[in-house]
């Protein structure tokens, strides 16, 4: 017996109105960036780097969206106060 | 257009070349996308001139080679539009990428490729490697036999590609030089009835095209179970193709009067005991080989592989079973079995067809002639192979003495 299709077509299309198919990328992830906010002035240039364009604009600081956030450390390398840094991923 | 040339039916000598671009043009294609390469440069000329003259109401956008040709037609289909293109060998390779992602895509374009040797040895001659090379592209490919055929082959393509049920690219292929160039007598349909040939393709459902202002995902996805799914639609897709191309040769012949056997052409197979089995332009020296051995008393037949991809497996086991030896003749090498590519996939057939001799013949590289004389020793070596002689599996033609 064969599976019921994902998709409703013979080749690989979605319709962005009622199948996207949204694939979890930070489960790759080694290292993640913390954030000490005290040292965060809302600069903005973590996101600037950010490849993946990930980070989300909490209004008085960014936030990773760590379902596509792939540790990379580029934020923590590019932030110029240090706010962030790389923590290995399980530990607490 | 109104009272054009084209209107009427009406027979002229052509070469293979204009064939297969009459056959383009009068499927109306709304995007082609051409780079020249010999042998197949006269299809660019004979297209460009039916644009120029208006016969041909088309956007025909010249490229810097056959890459983009290729990326152009695919993403052209994608929107919707018929598409059209012509390679050869090299430029057949150089679009290699893009050739895989038309499949993937599931595209029904259509791409008329002139067979040449392929790059290493550089070789401007005939040989079927080139269309060998992307067997496992997801392509479907027919081998056309002479020029009517590709004229014909060409329309059947775009009502094979384009049905709803199949949705797959298909390569039209014949000789390089052998047919190319070759002029024969050709009857041109007029363009009613091709657009009467095609119109049942109307009454199918929309394929999924790409509209502006529409946000659709398309081709940019798919792991793991997603990409398994799509190969899986994709070749039992290549599965029905075997069918369809049946029914599309029944239905053409209603209205074209011609037909070519759907996926395999036999002549004089049915009471034989020996099977030559070919493709291509060599196959009219072969049926002559046959005559003439028939006139001998030597019960022998000939099939012609016109469906290389998908493999017509039912119909070839169905002509071959209870005969007492088979040759095959390639016109390229598999590497790595030291056979021709068709003889390793007729061989994969053996415990259907039965456990008789398989003759590997290995004749017509770059440009040699697979002569009446070559043809007659393949089937000498095949007549002792049926009465039980020990055989030879692989025969390079060429590189025998004597």
């Amino acid at each position: 017996m064969i599976k019921k299709f994902q998709f409703r077509e013979e080749a690989g299309w979605s319709h962005a109105d009622e199948m996207l198919l949204c694939l979890d990328t930070g489960s790759w992830r080694v290292e993640r960036p913390v954030l000490n906010k005290e040292k965060c002035n809302y600069c903005g240039l973590c996101a600037l780097f950010c490849p993946t364009q990930c980070m989300v604009n909490m209004d008085d600081h960014f936030e990773p969206n760590f379902a596509f956030c792939k540790g990379c450390g580029i934020c923590a390398n590019e932030c110029p106060r240090k706010a962030l840094t790389m923590q290995t991923e399980g530990d607490a | 257009m109104e009272g054009t040339e084209f209107d009427k039916t009406k027979i002229k000598v052509i070469t293979g070349n204009s064939a297969a671009a009459h056959g383009a043009m009068l499927c109306r294609p709304e995007v082609l996308a051409l780079y020249p390469i010999t042998p197949q440069t006269e299809v660019v000329e004979e297209i460009s001139k039916f644009h120029a003259s208006g016969e041909l109401d088309a956007e025909v956008v010249e490229v810097e080679g056959e890459n983009s040709a290729m990326n152009i037609i695919t993403a052209a289909s994608a929107a919707g539009a018929r598409a059209f293109t012509a390679t050869s060998s090299y430029g057949l390779v150089y679009m290699y990428d893009a050739l895989l992602q038309a499949a993937g895509y599931r595209v029904p374009v259509v791409m008329v490729n002139v067979n040449r040797e392929t790059p290493g040895i550089t070789a401007v001659s005939s040989g079927q490697q080139d269309m060998i090379s992307t067997r496992d592209s997801g392509w479907i490919q027919i081998i056309a036999s002479n020029c009517q055929e590709i004229l014909d082959s060409v329309i059947m393509a775009y009502r094979l590609a384009e049905d709803f049920d199949i949705q797959v690219p298909v390569m039209v292929n014949y000789d390089g030089f052998y047919l190319s160039y070759l002029a024969e007598k050709v009857e041109i349909p007029g363009r009613a009835y091709v657009d009467g040939f095609l119109a049942p393709l109307k009454d199918q459902p929309q394929r999924p095209v790409l509209i502006p202002g529409q946000p659709t995902g398309f081709g940019t996805h798919g792991i793991l179970e997603g990409y398994l799914e799509l190969r899986y639609k994709h070749s039992i897709a290549m599965e029905r193709a075997k069918a369809k191309f049946d029914e599309i040769d029944k239905a053409f012949e209603k209205d074209f009067g011609r037909s070519y056997g759907g996926q395999i052409e036999t002549y004089r197979t049915e009471d034989a005991d020996m099977v030559l089995v070919a493709s291509g332009s060599l196959s009219g020296t072969a049926q002559k080989v046959i005559d003439l051995q028939r006139e001998q008393g030597l019960k022998i037949g000939l099939i012609r592989l016109r469906m290389f991809r998908p493999f017509p497996r039912e119909r070839l086991v169905e002509a071959l079973r209870g005969k007492k030896a088979i040759g095959v003749i390639d016109r390229s090498i598999c590497f790595g079995w030291n056979s021709g590519p068709m003889y390793v996939e007729l061989r994969a057939l053996s415990p259907e067809i039965g456990n008789v001799p398989m003759m590997s013949f290995i004749d017509g590289i770059a440009n040699m002639d697979v002569s009446v004389a070559n043809i007659e020793r393949m089937v000498k070596i095949v007549q002792s192979a049926s009465k039980g002689d020990s055989y030879q599996k692989v025969t390079w033609i060429g590189m025998e003495e004597g």
